[in-house]
């Protein structure tokens, strides 16, 4: 008896379309049981016979729905955002290892997040406003480049009101409730009580994930308690095609989320 | 002194403007021989003439410096020169040198036995067609190139022929890399596109030069096992109107090759002018004179082209008329800018 | 047990083999060479013992007999997809005792590393490996010093010699068809190779700190990024996905998967159009540190085989195992940079 073949996709109901930007929407899939076989920061692979295959990150996950907040930035992806409510769509997955809540339970947690790098934590961010007895604290720091590029605003408007929310536009003045810069500026100004029970979560651009793991391990946070998703080419998820291969780390195995303590070691 | 001058220069030797003193020419096919018979070159150079020895533009040796009595001596050192170089020595005894000179080395770059653009072996086809036309005394120029980069310059010869292979791709091994594409358009002509994910071939572009296969990583592309030829026609030098020989026919084959260098001598033999300077007219004005159309009609004869070869119509060639000031530009200066003479009325 | 047989004896197991296996092996490709006038040597399928090449080793390796270059994963219809079907028949496969080591490389990766890969694995249950024995070694091969000249997982070994074959067949049923044959018994081992010209020593403490070494800078120029030492390495299992599609409208077509090569542009590219390791010294790297150190800190042993076909093809006669011996200076030169600071 051979086992299925994981190279086929199945189809998934699109329950439903939210347009963020103009291009950015998220994708609101069926998916039975997903709260126990999904977890946030894992992807799945989008399939889009005759385009191709795009790995796509979990962005909120519902008792049986998952959420694909998708930018257009390619042919497959250009596909998808064709596709609208009550079509379906060609999925396989979930891939990685994803957040696993009981590293961050109890601690005070800071979540750093830019641009799409927000859709992989946005699951844990909800998470953790909806059960904020779960942590000590939270605090989420989201960057955008500009009020054009602003994702997810209705979940925004509402963890605003139950977690410390601080919100970054990289260039644009006078937007309410937001300030002008780089996620990276605010990172100083946190002000976590124990140190030792401080827990990141930093996903985003490298460039941005350098810096702002800087900026935690400045405030004191110990190495140990800092973790990054890691974006990397990947055709098959599922650890044969070896595109997304670092040093002796197959990301779409053993990440995309990894401890800063091994991230740091990993060389491209 | 008495020395039959053509019967001379018909055995290989020149007349120089030294009197009584001559030169040997000494015929390589190719362009390739052993080393050994440039030991035997050297002895010549060193016994009977001045101690020197040319590299000539046809890739033959010019031995100069020998006195005319030193002549059948010289013949005689030759023979395994000769004999080494596969010359047919028919019309003259051994020992007595070459049987003629008129019809030119055949030339050739140096192939792939070395080269790896090259997409045939030109020295083997060298000697084979020096089998074919020699000796004769008829002044043709034939240049082999092994490939389109054509450093042989075949477009300076009457005939030449330069190499071509046609790739076959086996889809099922291409991995997509696009190094062949890569190739074809910054060294050739541009003649492949991706068309899902795969390279596609514009046979009307392709001019055979094997640089995809070359390229290719995984052996996707290969070489057709037919050897293919462009024959280019009656490109020349010299004093009346120089000019680049054109295409005549894309994709013949070795035999087609060989048959329209035969046709070609019969056809010269048949219109060249007796009266011509040293009974030697070179073939591009023979076809000014008849037209083009006769020469193809005798070139062409008994030849069975390959399906796959095209035949370029009509043949228009340019060139240097020095005679008529027809020059790129109509006019010339002198060195401090004045006008040496506008010629633009005289060319109209 | 061992056999001696001659041509037809052995031929007569050739045509057992036959009714059940296709027989993969290293064949000589008169004018199919890269070059004009030369041949190529490579697997494929071959119907007659006299097309197994035995002198040659392949060019390109035993892998193409279960990743080929390219390989059709499915065919869809609109939103309906179709599995393509698995090879019909079984096969066989004669290799060297180097790609058959690279066999475990390459069941580490399809059928470990992660789930089982189903094309690979339906192929991988039908295979049969015949090891060709070597009575010298090659030009470039630096298997003793991989540890990889005395496989042993093999089904039959042969060795032509003088115009017959000394084979160890450890199959019941093939020994009893040499047996049937009229083949003489004998004490046969397979000719191995005890020394090799080239020999290689991976240092010790080699580590991901010899990327900071400027031994890599040269390659940025050397190379050229084709990727032929990766499609001709026996351990390489990298591919990449294809969708195409026959119909001007794009609903009927299929995808497939190629192999890939981290030396060659585009195989690090996300959407977006970031990449990374855009120098080929940083790809030689990656390449490098992926045979003799990564592959092995997460599986426990080398990667590389040591057969040597990357030094065989590089047309840039940049040499694997020169680099290899490169990395002891190459680790000491970042340690001396690291202590002076």
């Amino acid at each position: 008896m051979t086992a299925a073949n994981n190279y086929i996709p199945f189809p998934t109901k699109i329950e439903k379309v939210i347009r963020h930007t103009k291009t950015e929407y998220t994708f609101r899939m069926h998916f039975d049981h997903a709260e126990e076989r999904v977890r946030p920061g894992q992807f799945f692979e989008i399939s889009m016979p005759k385009y191709g295959e795009a790995p796509i990150s979990v962005s909120g996950i519902s008792a049986d729905t998952i959420d694909f907040t998708i930018r257009k930035v390619g042919v497959v992806t250009n596909e998808v955002f064709e596709r609208y409510e009550g079509q379906e769509l060609l999925i396989r997955g979930p891939y990685g290892n994803g957040f696993v809540f009981d590293d961050y339970d109890g601690s005070e947690l800071i979540v750093v997040a830019g641009g799409t790098g927000v859709s992989p934590v946005r699951g844990v961010i909800d998470h953790y406003a909806h059960h904020p007895e779960k942590v000590e604290s939270l605090s989420a720091v989201v960057g955008f480049k500009s009020p054009d590029d602003i994702l997810f605003r209705d979940d925004l408007a509402y963890w605003k009101d139950r977690i410390d929310l601080r919100m970054t536009l990289d260039s644009a003045k006078g937007q309410p409730g937001y300030r002008e810069g780089f996620v990276t500026a605010v990172v100083p100004e946190l002000t976590p009580k124990d140190l030792a029970n401080t827990k990141a979560i930093v996903v985003g651009p490298p460039p941005m994930m350098r810096f702002t793991v800087a900026g935690l391990l400045k405030l004191g946070l110990p190495e140990e308690n800092i973790w990054l998703s890691q974006e990397r080419k990947m055709c098959c998820g599922l650890g044969k095609c070896g595109h997304c291969k670092i040093g002796n780390v197959y990301v779409c195995l053993d990440g995309p989320v990894f401890p800063y303590l091994k991230s740091k070691t990993m060389v491209d | 002194m008495d020395i039959n001058t053509k019967e001379l220069k018909k055995n290989a030797f020149r007349v120089t403007k030294v009197r009584g003193v001559t030169s040997s020419r000494v015929r390589v096919p190719g362009g390739l021989l052993k080393a050994e018979y440039l030991g035997k070159i050297q002895k010549i150079a060193e016994r009977y003439g001045n101690g020197t020895v040319n590299l000539t533009s046809r890739q033959g040796f010019e031995i100069p410096g020998i006195p005319f009595e030193k002549m059948p001596e010289v013949n005689r050192e030759l023979q395994t020169i000769i004999d080494g170089t596969g010359i047919n020595q028919t019309g003259r005894a051994r020992g007595e040198g070459y049987p003629a000179a008129g019809t030119r080395n055949v030339s050739a770059c140096v192939g792939n036995r070395v080269c790896p653009y090259a997409c045939y072996d030109t020295t083997a086809l060298a000697q084979k067609i020096d089998k074919v036309i020699f000796p004769d005394d008829l002044h043709v120029k034939i240049v082999l190139t092994g490939c389109p980069n054509d450093c042989q310059k075949v477009r300076m010869g009457d005939i030449g022929i330069m190499g071509m292979t046609e790739p076959r791709l086996d889809p099922e091994r291409c991995v997509s890399c696009g190094a062949c594409i890569r190739a074809c358009r910054s060294k050739s002509v541009d003649a492949l596109e991706k068309v899902h994910f795969r390279p596609e071939r514009d046979s009307y572009k392709c001019i055979g030069c094997g640089e995809c296969v070359n390229a290719c990583p995984n052996l996707a592309w290969t070489r057709s096992p037919e050897k293919y030829f462009r024959i280019t026609l009656l490109g020349r030098t010299g004093k009346k109107n120089p000019r680049m020989g054109v295409d005549f026919i894309k994709w013949a084959d070795e035999d087609s090759v060989i048959r329209i260098i035969r046709n070609t001598y019969e056809y010269v033999r048949h219109y060249i002018n007796p009266d011509s300077p040293g009974g030697k007219e070179h073939i591009g004005y023979i076809v000014d004179r008849t037209g083009t159309e006769e020469y193809l009609r005798w070139a062409l004869k008994d030849v069975h082209l390959p399906d796959i070869a095209e035949v370029y119509t009509p043949l228009n060639w340019g060139g240097i008329e020095y005679a008529h000031n027809k020059y790129f530009g109509n006019q010339r200066y002198h060195a401090d800018g004045t006008i040496v003479t506008d010629f633009s009325e005289k060319t109209r | 047990m061992g056999y001696v047989a001659s041509r037809e004896q052995f031929g007569k197991l050739f045509s057992y083999w036959k009714k059940e296996y296709d027989i993969w092996a290293p064949k000589r490709f008169p004018g199919g060479g890269r070059f004009s006038d030369t041949d190529a040597v490579r697997y494929a399928v071959v119907q007659e013992p006299d097309e197994i090449e035995f002198e040659v080793k392949s060019a390109y390796s035993w892998k193409e007999t279960v990743l080929p270059p390219s390989e059709t994963l499915f065919y869809f219809a609109q939103n309906h997809v179709e599995e393509a079907m698995p090879p019909l028949r079984k096969r066989l496969v004669f290799l060297r005792s180097c790609d058959l080591e690279a066999v475990r490389r390459m069941d580490q990766i399809y059928m470990k590393n992660g789930d089982p890969d189903y094309y690979y694995a339906r192929k991988r249950d039908n295979l049969a490996f015949v090891m060709i024995g070597c009575p010298a070694s090659c030009e470039n091969g630096f298997c003793v010093s991989m540890g990889t000249n005395a496989a042993d997982q093999y089904d039959m070994s042969i060795d032509a010699a003088d115009g017959e074959f000394r084979l160890d067949s450890r199959r019941d049923d093939w020994s009893a068809v040499l047996a049937a044959a009229g083949a003489a018994e004998l004490d046969v081992k397979p000719c191995r190779v005890s020394e090799n010209k080239v020999q290689v020593r991976v240092p010790e403490n080699l580590t991901f700190e010899v990327g900071k070494s400027s031994m890599w800078d040269q390659y940025d120029s050397r190379c050229i990024n084709c990727g032929r030492c990766n499609f001709v390495c026996p351990t390489c299992t990298c591919f990449s996905m294809q969708d195409m599609y026959y119909d001007a409208g794009g609903k009927v077509g299929e995808r497939r998967r190629v192999q890939a090569s981290c030396m060659v542009d585009g195989y690090t590219d996300v959407a977006g159009g970031a990449s990374y390791r855009k120098k080929n010294g940083e790809r030689m790297r990656f390449k490098t540190l992926h045979k003799v150190l990564d592959f092995k800190e997460r599986f426990g042993y080398q990667m590389c085989v040591g057969c040597g076909r990357c030094d065989d093809i590089c047309p840039e006669y940049i040499s694997f195992s020169n680099i290899i011996n490169h990395l002891e200076e190459g680790m000491k030169e970042v340690q001396d940079h690291d202590s002076s600071k």
